[in-house]
């Protein structure tokens, strides 16, 4: 197996946020890896923290929140840079935004500024990190929308976002984030407000780019069939934990968590059939200021017992490094 | 907040949260805002305690508001005139405090009075729409486009000046913008599925309009009273510096600041007009923190 | 943009005939007419009330309402407001001699009011929460809550007799006529009559700057890697600006109402001083013209709000 190569590394993240005078520990120790040409999907619920970790890694937390342990690394060509200790927006992290790591968000037509066109934003970002020329933007600008399938780029690049269908919208959001050519892509749900025809075009254009650029991305769902798709590594959280990871294969064909599985048979997914049995996944997710003290999913699983009550399950790894935070992991792996 | 001193507060709430010392309240989330409002309350505060002292005036001073004493006139604070004298002897004090009366009442009057027109045929005519909204929206359109105190002026003139008329002509060029505001209340309400659903049952237009629709935009309608009331306040204040407002003989904030044109008594007798602008000054703003405060506790999208 | 502009100018036209009437209907119920007024009051007795009548008759003032209106109409088309009944000057004439000082007054404290307003709004928005934030927003609640005109007496008090930096009142002094010589005597009342509008856009400046730095596209401006400086005033300043434009625009009645008391207070020759003169003597005339301008002003001013905002916002249509 090829050596995969680590970008990007988050080990045991831990953030808080505090508003409306409460404290919310949104993660609670989150650890994965993105690595060189690999997408890894996090996929769970809303509210499980999925934004959150995306946030944390561009240090774009909003102000009543913070790192409160735990570290985020990133390989910039050999040499290690801890994000966490950056200063806050400051010329360190400015200089990676955009140019290392980039992001795209879920809503193109409020991530956009209305009142500027689009070619001035991407404009924006090719000047901020070399130094181009507005004319040399422009062009530049111009080519990559052509890339990216934005028909009539020359006249689109001066028109302003409210002009542009969603999906154009969205292919002119990807096309700002990979103006500088970025090593790592986060996606932050960049399809949910899309069509689903639409879904399928940006998600292909997104793969042609990981192979081409041999990109490290990281694309945050709540829906399990983009994840079928796309993945090559999984993570699922929930509560701020991740409680499973792993390769696609792993994850996905051998479902070890129980939450993993409840979610897996909970919904439908395009291409088994119209007789599925859906089983939806009984309960609800806890209050985050009045949380279960062991296993988060606990209360709702059947195979739960006492240890899992009390105790929270620490990381558990497979021989294949399928992780999963569950005590019970060897009993519900079915791995040859 | 610097950054230190948010860093320490988050590690307080931190620690709190940690010990279980952070519970969910379960008072009333707009009582909680509003109490919260400290401004609001001190404003509320202000405001009742100053209609009290105008209503109970006899009680404060022994003094007539009218009672010319050409012996002390422009004489400065003292332990006989708490706030001094006019230019013909009467007593400052006394003066604020029926004046205060006539002030109040003019504004609160008037805001009460515009509102109770505006707010009626904007809910009528916004839910209804047709023929009368039209006329209404043409005829407040053609009112708004008046400057306010010119067309107080010509109204004041036409009419003479009384106490009365003032009421009057203020409820007069006042319901235009109450109006405009309830209606657009309406037009969004109006949307709503609910008002369908009554419409389907045949309920009578004006029972949708003021029994169900009405009650649901009451929060801007209120804080608009407020706001109005401080602004027809300052207004009768402008008018009477002017010359304009209730006759001079009356006692009103506004008219005791009349004098004060002279640049003699401005520069001399510094306790004639200040006191009573500062009175003035200071029950708008406590007007003004109440409709803050009615507003943002109102405001469901605030976020602490 | 230009039919745009166009359309509007021709929707006014028949609202301004409206105002007009009303205008003319009000006048015209104000007790005492022209004749009142060309007898001085201690003759009045020695006139004979025949006579009266006769000069009544001859100068139309007996006819028919409607008659009088459209003359009256007529006339102002042409130009011709009527003459004052206190001097006999043609009225056209008074208010544009007047006009020049009530346009430099209110220009000043418009221009003061948008560029400080706006400033000092920003200026808390980015500081929110800070020293300087709450001592504006204090600034700004005294400034909404206070007689304009009682600041300006304040102001006279402390900077005229107090300090004597600032001549009394009054707009220039002979031999000064020059802008730049004559700044002195604006700078009160400039400020003054632009106090409430200040404080009004500062407040409404900062919550508008608040509501713009809390939108995604800020986020994605720092995701590209942009400064702080870049974020905040390029992006956030660039989309709070246009409510605030509007909120000008709106409140551009004030400023006229405003100068009506304010250039009382510091015996500006302006057409507000002498509106209020009018009123007290009932120059009929003047009173019309000067309510009809004000009227015309207000209405063009909404216009320009339009303009404005769909100058400063590229999703506002123009249909």
């Amino acid at each position: 197996m090829h050596m995969q190569e680590t970008v990007l590394k988050v080990d045991n993240l831990h953030v808080n946020f505090y508003t409306n005078q409460r404290c919310n520990k949104a993660l609670r120790g989150i650890s994965f890896e993105l690595k060189k040409g690999r997408t890894l999907c996090m996929v769970g619920e809303s509210g499980c923290g999925k934004s959150v970790t995306a946030n944390a890694i561009m240090q774009l937390l909003p102000d009543l929140s913070r790192i409160e342990e735990g570290s985020i690394t990133y390989w910039k060509e050999g040499e290690k840079i801890s994000l966490g200790e950056l200063k806050k927006n400051g010329p360190e992290i400015r200089a990676l935004r955009g140019e290392e790591i980039a992001m795209i968000f879920q809503d193109p037509m409020t991530a956009l500024n209305p009142v500027f066109s689009v070619g001035f934003q991407m404009n924006e970002m090719l000047m901020n990190h070399s130094s181009m020329s507005k004319k040399e933007a422009t062009k530049k600008s111009i080519s990559l929308l052509t890339d990216m399938g934005v028909p009539a780029p020359e006249q689109r690049v001066f028109e302003y976002p409210h002009q542009y269908s969603g999906g154009m919208r969205q292919r002119a959001m990807i096309a700002m984030a990979m103006a500088c050519e970025p090593k790592v892509l986060i996606a932050d749900e960049p399809t949910t407000a899309l069509d689903v025809t639409i879904q399928a075009q940006i998600f292909e254009l997104m793969n042609t780019l990981k192979r081409e650029k041999d990109m490290a991305m990281m694309l945050i769902t709540h829906d399990m069939g983009v994840v079928a798709e796309m993945a090559d590594d999984v993570a699922v959280m929930y509560m701020g934990l991740i409680i499973e990871s792993g390769t696609a294969t792993q994850v996905l064909g051998n479902p070890t968590h129980p939450y993993t599985s409840a979610l897996l048979e909970s919904i439908p997914m395009l291409g088994k059939g119209k007789n599925q049995k859906l089983e939806p996944i009984k309960g609800t997710t806890p209050d985050p200021y009045n949380r279960p003290p062991g296993c988060q999913f606990a209360p709702r699983c059947k195979h739960a017992d006492e240890k899992c009550h009390t105790h929270m399950p620490p990381e558990f790894f497979t021989k294949e490094a399928h992780m999963v935070r569950c005590f019970k992991y060897e009993e519900l792996n079915h791995e040859r | 907040m610097s950054s230190q001193a948010l860093q320490k507060k988050m590690d307080d709430l931190l620690y709190k949260e940690d010990h279980g010392l952070l519970k969910e309240n379960t008072t009333s989330r707009t009582l909680r805002k509003i109490l919260a409002n400290k401004l609001a309350i001190a404003g509320f505060v202000v405001f009742v305690l100053m209609i009290i002292m105008c209503a109970i005036a006899p009680l404060l001073t022994k003094y007539g508001p009218n009672a010319i004493d050409l012996r002390n006139r422009l004489s400065s604070p003292s332990k006989a005139h708490i706030m001094g004298t006019d230019q013909i002897g009467r007593d400052i004090w006394t003066r604020i405090l029926y004046g205060g009366r006539i002030s109040i009442f003019i504004g609160l009057g008037s805001a009460l009075g515009a509102a109770l027109i505006g707010v009626s045929l904007g809910t009528y005519a916004g839910y209804r729409r047709g023929m009368l909204d039209s006329i209404v929206m043409k005829v407040s359109e053609i009112m708004m486009s008046f400057p306010q105190i010119i067309l107080v002026s010509i109204l004041v003139t036409i009419l003479g000046q009384s106490l009365w008329n003032l009421l009057l002509i203020f409820i007069l060029t006042g319901w235009p913008s109450m109006y405009r505001m309830a209606r657009s209340q309406m037009l969004s309400i109006r949307e709503q599925e609910y008002i369908q659903a009554l419409q389907a049952f045949g309920i009578k237009g004006h029972i949708i309009a003021f029994k169900h629709m009405l009650p649901n935009a009451i929060g801007p309608i209120f804080v608009n009273i407020t706001l109005s009331t401080a602004m027809f306040i300052l207004q009768e204040a402008s008018l009477s510096f002017l010359g304009l407002g209730v006759p001079l003989e009356t006692a009103t904030w506004g008219n005791i600041l009349n004098v004060a044109q002279d640049l003699n008594i401005l520069r001399e007798a510094w306790w004639v007009w200040l006191p009573v602008g500062l009175v003035i000054t200071l029950f708008v703003m406590a007007v003004n923190f109440i409709g803050d405060g009615l507003r943002d506790a109102a405001d469901p999208t605030q976020v602490g | 943009m230009l039919n745009f502009i166009i359309r509007k100018i021709l929707m006014l036209i028949p609202m301004l005939i409206a105002i007009s009437f009303l205008i003319f209907l009000g006048v015209d119920l104000m007790p005492g007419d022209a004749v009142d007024f060309m007898i001085p009051p201690d003759a009045l007795s020695s006139v004979d009330p025949v006579k009266l009548e006769a000069l009544r008759e001859e100068l139309g003032l007996n006819d028919p309402f409607f008659v009088r209106y459209v003359k009256w109409l007529g006339n102002i088309v042409q130009g011709d407001f009527g003459y004052s009944l206190q001097s006999g000057v043609p009225v056209a004439e008074l208010v544009a001699s007047k006009l020049p000082a009530t346009l430099e007054l209110s220009i000043a404290a418009l221009i003061i009011s948008t560029l400080f307003g706006s400033l000092l709004g920003v200026v808390s928005a980015l500081k929110k929460g800070t020293l300087v934030d709450n001592a504006l927003t204090v600034f700004g609640m005294i400034g909404v809550a206070i007689p304009q005109f009682l600041f300006g007496l304040i102001m006279i008090m402390v900077f005229v007799f107090k300090f004597q930096w600032f001549p009394v009142g009054g707009r220039m002094t002979p031999g000064s006529e020059f802008f730049f010589m004559r700044l002195d005597y604006l700078v009160l009342p400039a400020l003054t009559l632009g106090l409430s509008l200040t404080a009004g856009v500062m407040r409404y400046s900062r919550s508008s700057m608040l509501d713009s730095l809390n939108k995604d596209y800020i986020k994605t401006a720092r995701s590209k890697g942009l400064p702080e400086w870049r974020v905040n005033l390029v992006h956030g300043l660039r989309v709070a600006m246009t409510p605030v434009a509007v909120l000008i625009g709106f409140r551009l009645p004030m400023l006229i109402g405003g100068a009506v008391v304010i250039e009382q207070v510091f015996q500006w020759p302006g057409v507000g001083q002498m509106f209020v003169m009018a009123v007290r003597s009932q120059n009929t005339p003047v009173v019309m013209m000067v309510a009809f301008f004000s009227v015309l002003i207000v209405l063009v001013s909404s216009i320009l709000v339009d303009v404005v905002t769909a100058l400063l916002d590229p999703r506002v249509k123009l249909s």
